[in-house]
Order: structure tokens, then sequence, then C-alpha cells
């Protein structure tokens, strides 16, 4: 029996979490797997097949994926360089940062989806500036529609994207650059056969972290795309919210969940191999 | 051991067990002095949170003081009471409820009312006519309504007519509730109308017709709200410009408070927003139930309630407030209809309204 025990003592300290989440992740997530394929005469796949019959459930799949995507693209590009920054910042420089990165955190949701209302509407900062510098000839509509989705679910979730690839860039020895200049490689070769490479590990994190957010978010798209447009979250909520189909929910929850763990797990075994070449 | 004695009624020799039982009797009578003096009797009834106001001011006081009557009143939400109904049905705690018509038709099918009949609740002759429901198992005892809110500063005559709504000039700028709300169903009738040009009571079937026109609405959309502050706080901004099927509750409160909105009665006509009353079978206190179901249906506590509720009375006695419709046409909603075909109805209107 004993053999079956961690030999390192260490791994103990993952007790009480793993004891937490068991009791309030597992067990009521192995109670929705259960409604999804059990129906009033036994186990069945019923529900999963009449789901993806649908055409329309499939659109609603593209648009969690589609948006989920292009959210994280945004945070990608937006993130990394501010990462980079944080690393290379140095004293009061740096704390401020930091600040502008995690204080954003400690405002609901809601209050910035009301914010994201003042700014993106047709006489709002942005169309302002995109008329003024005369990339549009007059407003336009930015709320509700998904460009507006993105950018603004891209500002909520943005920290996560930054402080996975900046704790990962702060351990970087900075020589390596260095002496990658010594031996005459340009900046951006540098960077590309060195920084790039190093960061890997914590730039798939970062993608996780925003990806598994925003393929999930319930409250944003709500606020901020409205009714007309539907999500594998919102679709859920529905279901069980509203329709007390508990079944649909929970198989709607379960498509939803099996796309989050896939990419997570698959990102997380790329970020370790590729930590291991790099 | 101490020795019972029991004596018949005539004298009570002191044991230990007669102190404990006198010491109880009057720890009791400390903890709950109302009760043993006033020998009031309770009713509970279960409501919204924002009928706690009204309630409290205009019709607890005078309702206790009448009929030497303690009321504690729950509020909360109609599914949360529908959930209290169900699992205390065997042993009722609640005497009353306040709910939306479409959770009483589910209490309904439950078997959890009792019918109000004229006998006991003599004001109920006194209604209007569609705001008694089901033979009796609920009334309305006000009407909310909803009609169009505006922005007053883009719109400076109020809108005469929902086919307004249709107009290229709005383009993006309309606001809607999501199906998934009560208050989004009456538009889903009110184009059923449109579409059909027939009057309400036989075009509201036609949801074919409905959509069809709904599609009309499409390019003028801002957006399909599930959440009525939005919405509201876009058409203050000027973003909207209106919103169809707005709550009279909330947008006069808004005028009220100074922003510049105001709600419209066009002439196609306007939605009571269902506030029904009913009496829980077998609840503590029935005749109390009626009595207080018979102060609320009746002319003087109406008046008192529907201004600051900006509902329209449903007895035939109590004035309407000022800045209310006067002349309105006031069309019923058929909630069974709309219990049996909601999910339905939502599931389309995710297919064909998507943007």
């Amino acid at each position: 029996m004993m053999r079956f025990l961690p030999r390192d003592r260490m791994l103990w300290l993952a007790a009480p979490a793993l004891l937490y989440l068991a009791f309030f992740y597992a067990m009521p997530l192995i109670y929705l797997l259960g409604r999804s394929v059990i129906g009033p005469n036994g186990p069945t796949l019923s529900l999963f097949a009449s789901f993806f019959a649908d055409e329309y459930n499939w659109r609603v799949i593209g648009n969690t994926l589609r948006i989920a995507l292009l959210v994280t693209l945004v945070s990608l590009i937006i993130g990394y360089p501010v990462a980079l920054a944080l690393a290379r910042a140095r004293g009061l420089v740096q704390v401020m940062l930091l600040t502008a990165i995690i204080l954003p955190l400690s405002v609901g949701v809601v209050v910035k989806a009301f914010a994201w209302q003042i700014v993106l509407r047709r006489d709002g900062t942005i169309a302002k500036l995109l008329v003024a510098t005369g990339i549009w000839d007059e407003p336009q509509r930015l709320l509700f529609t998904e460009p507006g989705l993105v950018i603004g679910a891209a500002n909520v979730f943005l920290p996560f994207m930054i402080l996975p690839i900046y704790s990962v860039v702060k351990l970087i020895d900075p020589r390596l650059s260095e002496a990658g200049a010594t031996l005459g490689a340009s900046p951006f070769y540098r960077f590309r056969k060195i920084i790039l490479p190093l960061t890997m590990p914590g730039l798939i994190s970062g993608m996780a972290f925003v990806f598994s957010l925003s393929v999930s978010m319930f409250v944003i798209p709500s606020l901020l795309m409205g009714d007309r447009f539907q999500t594998l979250a919102t679709l859920t909520g529905r279901s069980f919210l509203l329709m007390r189909n508990e079944a649909l929910g929970s198989a709607t929850a379960v498509v939803l969940l099996v796309l989050a763990v896939s990419i997570v797990v698959g990102s997380t075994i790329l970020s370790r191999r590729i930590g291991r070449t790099a | 051991m101490t020795k019972i004695v029991t004596t018949g009624s005539a004298g009570t020799r002191l044991t230990r067990r007669t102190l404990l039982h006198t010491g109880a009797a009057l720890g009791a009578g400390i903890a709950m002095p109302g009760i043993l003096r006033a020998q009031a009797r309770e009713i509970v009834i279960g409501g919204a949170a924002s009928h706690k106001p009204w309630v409290e001011t205009h019709v607890m006081p005078a309702f206790e003081k009448k009929y030497n009557a303690r009321i504690t009143f729950e509020g909360t939400r109609s599914l949360v009471n529908l959930e209290k109904m169900q699992k205390n049905k065997d042993k009722p705690y609640l005497s009353i409820v306040q709910m939306d018509d479409p959770v009483m038709i589910l209490a309904v099918k439950e078997g959890l009312l009792e019918p109000i009949t004229v006998a006991k609740v003599p004001n109920m002759a006194k209604l209007k006519p569609g705001t008694v429901h089901m033979d009796g198992m609920w009334a309305n005892y006000l009407q909310p309504w909803q009609g169009i809110a505006y922005n007053t500063n883009v719109l400076k005559t109020p809108p005469a007519a929902w086919a307004e709504a249709l107009d290229p000039k709005f383009k993006g700028r309309i606001i809607v509730p999501s199906l998934q709300n009560t208050e989004g169903l009456p538009n889903l009738f009110m184009f059923a109308h449109l579409a059909t040009g027939k009057p309400m009571v036989e075009a509201y079937k036609d949801i074919d017709g409905a959509f069809r026109e709904l599609q009309k609405l499409k390019p003028n959309l801002l957006t399909v709200y599930s959440q009525m502050p939005q919405a509201f706080s876009l058409l203050e901004q000027g973003e909207a410009h209106m919103i169809l099927g707005a709550l009279s509750s909330f947008g006069m409160q808004r005028r009220l408070d100074g922003a510049p909105v105001s709600m419209a009665a066009p002439k196609e006509g306007i939605f009571p927003v269902p506030s029904g009353i009913a009496v829980v079978k077998g609840g503590p206190n029935m005749d109390l139930a009626f009595a207080y179901i018979n102060e609320l249906l009746g002319a003087e506590v109406q008046s008192k309630i529907a201004p600051p509720t900006f509902a329209l009375p449903t007895n035939v006695d109590a004035p309407i407030p000022p800045g209310m419709p006067t002349d309105a046409k006031i069309h019923t909603i058929d909630w069974a209809f709309v219990a049996e075909n909601r999910n339905e109805w939502v599931k389309r209107w995710d297919r064909e309204m998507a943007s």
C-alpha cells in the first residue's frame, strides 16, 4: 500500500488544495457530466447527438472559439511587450507598472463593462479619435459589435497574459542577450533566437489563462454584446436559469469544458516540451 | 428525586417542575411581548423585494390596526416564492403571495393556490375586466405598464406608434428586452399585430408573422438587453433613442430623477405588467389573507400605491395617477399561451435575431 503514497513528503503540501478541489470542483463536475449522459432510460449520448445535429449550435461553438482566440491574440500583442518592459524596469517605475497592471483586477467586470459602454459609444472617445484622425468619415457603432467585445474582454484579461510572461522574462539572464550582441547579432536576431524561445513557457501559460477565461466568460458578452450573440457559456447559463433544461445546460457545459481542457492541457504539454528544448 | 404531585384544578403545590414551567412561561412572555399581550394573529406574505416600501408604508399599518393582526413581508423574487410554496406544501407558512402572472400559472398547475371569490373578497367585483385570472386563482392589484421609453433630448415629440421604430432613421438606435425577460414578450405580440394588421386578440398567436415583422426591426436594433439598467443607461446617454416594451415603473422613476427620458403610450396600445396576488392553499389565517387581498383590491389602498409605483389601478373607482395614460388601449397577455411556447420562441429568437 505504502508504495502508492508519494515518497517526497513535500508533495503532501498539496493535500489541502486537492481535498478542497475534490469536494468543491471534481464532485459537482462529475455530477454535471453524469447529468449530460444519463437520460430517463439509462445512459445515452442522445443529448450530444441532438446538440451537434443543430446547425445553430455549431455557430455558437464558432462564436465561442473565434472570440476567445481573438481576445487571446489581442492580449498577446499588447501584453508581450509590456511584460518585457516590466522585467526591464527597476524601482519605482516597476512598482508603478505592476500596480497599473494588477489594480484594474479589483474593479468588477460590471463596472468595466459600463465604462466601456461610455468609451465605445458613437460619441465616445474611440469614435471621436478615429474621426479626428480621419480613419472614419463619421462616427460608427462599436458597441455591441464583435470588435467591441474583443477590445473590452482583452482589457479585462490582459493582466493574466502579462504576469506569466513577466515571471519568465525576469529569470532570463540579461548577459545572454549581451553575449549575442558582442557576437554581432542584430536586435531582431537576438529576440528571435534568445528571448522568444526562453519566454515561450510564460507565453504559452499566459495564452492558456486568457483563452480559458475568455472561452467561458459570461458577464462580459452579456453586457457588451447583449442577447443577440450566444456563446457556449451564455447558452449554458440560459439553459439552467431560464429554460430550466438542466440536461441541455449540462451538455453545453461539457462541450465547453472539453474545449477548454484540451486547450489548457495541450498548451501545458507544449510548454513543457519547448521548455526542455530551449 | 422530586415527586410529581397533581392536585386537580383547585390548588397546585409547588414542585420543581411547576416552578420550571412558570419560569419558562414568564421567559416566553418577556421574549415575545407582542404576541402574548395583543393576541394578534399573523400572516406572512411572500412578495417582491421592490414591494416592501409601499407595503410597509401604505398597507401594513392600517391593516394591522384594523384587523389586530401582524404582517410579516418576505421580499424576494417570484420564483423563490414559488419554491417556498412547493417546499412547504404540506404545512404552508405563507398566507399570501404577490408574484408575476407567469409564475402564478405554475403555482396553479401545482395546486398551490386557493381561489378568491366575491363572497370572501367583495372588492373583486370592482375590478377592471381582464384582471382576474383562471377562475379567481389570482387577481391583479396594480398594472404597471409597458410602452416605449424614449430619449427626450433626441425625440422632441413622443413616438405615436410602435411602427415608428421601423423607420430607417433609427438605424442602430432601438433597444428591446430579451425574451428571457418577462417584459420581452409583449414585443412579440405587438409585432404579430403589426404584421397582420388584425386586432390584437386575433393577431397575437401569429408568432410566424411576428418573427417576419421583427426582421424589419433588425437593422435598427442597437442591442437586445437582459439587464434593464444597462438599457436605460444607453437611452439616457443618447446612444439609444427608444426602448420598446420599457417598464413604466422604471422609466417614470428615471424621468422623476431628472434623466432625459419619458414614457409613451403609442396608439397600438400598451401592455399591463402582471402584478398578481393570491391566497396560498391551506395557509395560516386564511380569513386574514382574504381580508388583506380585499384591502389591496380596494380603491383606497390602490389610490395610495399606484402613484409611487407608476402603475394603473385595477379598481375602477381608483383614480388614474397624474402623468399616466388615461385613454390608452390596454392589451391583456395570454400567459398560458406564453408558458406553453416560450422556450420554443427563445430558441427561434436566437436563430433569427442573431446579429
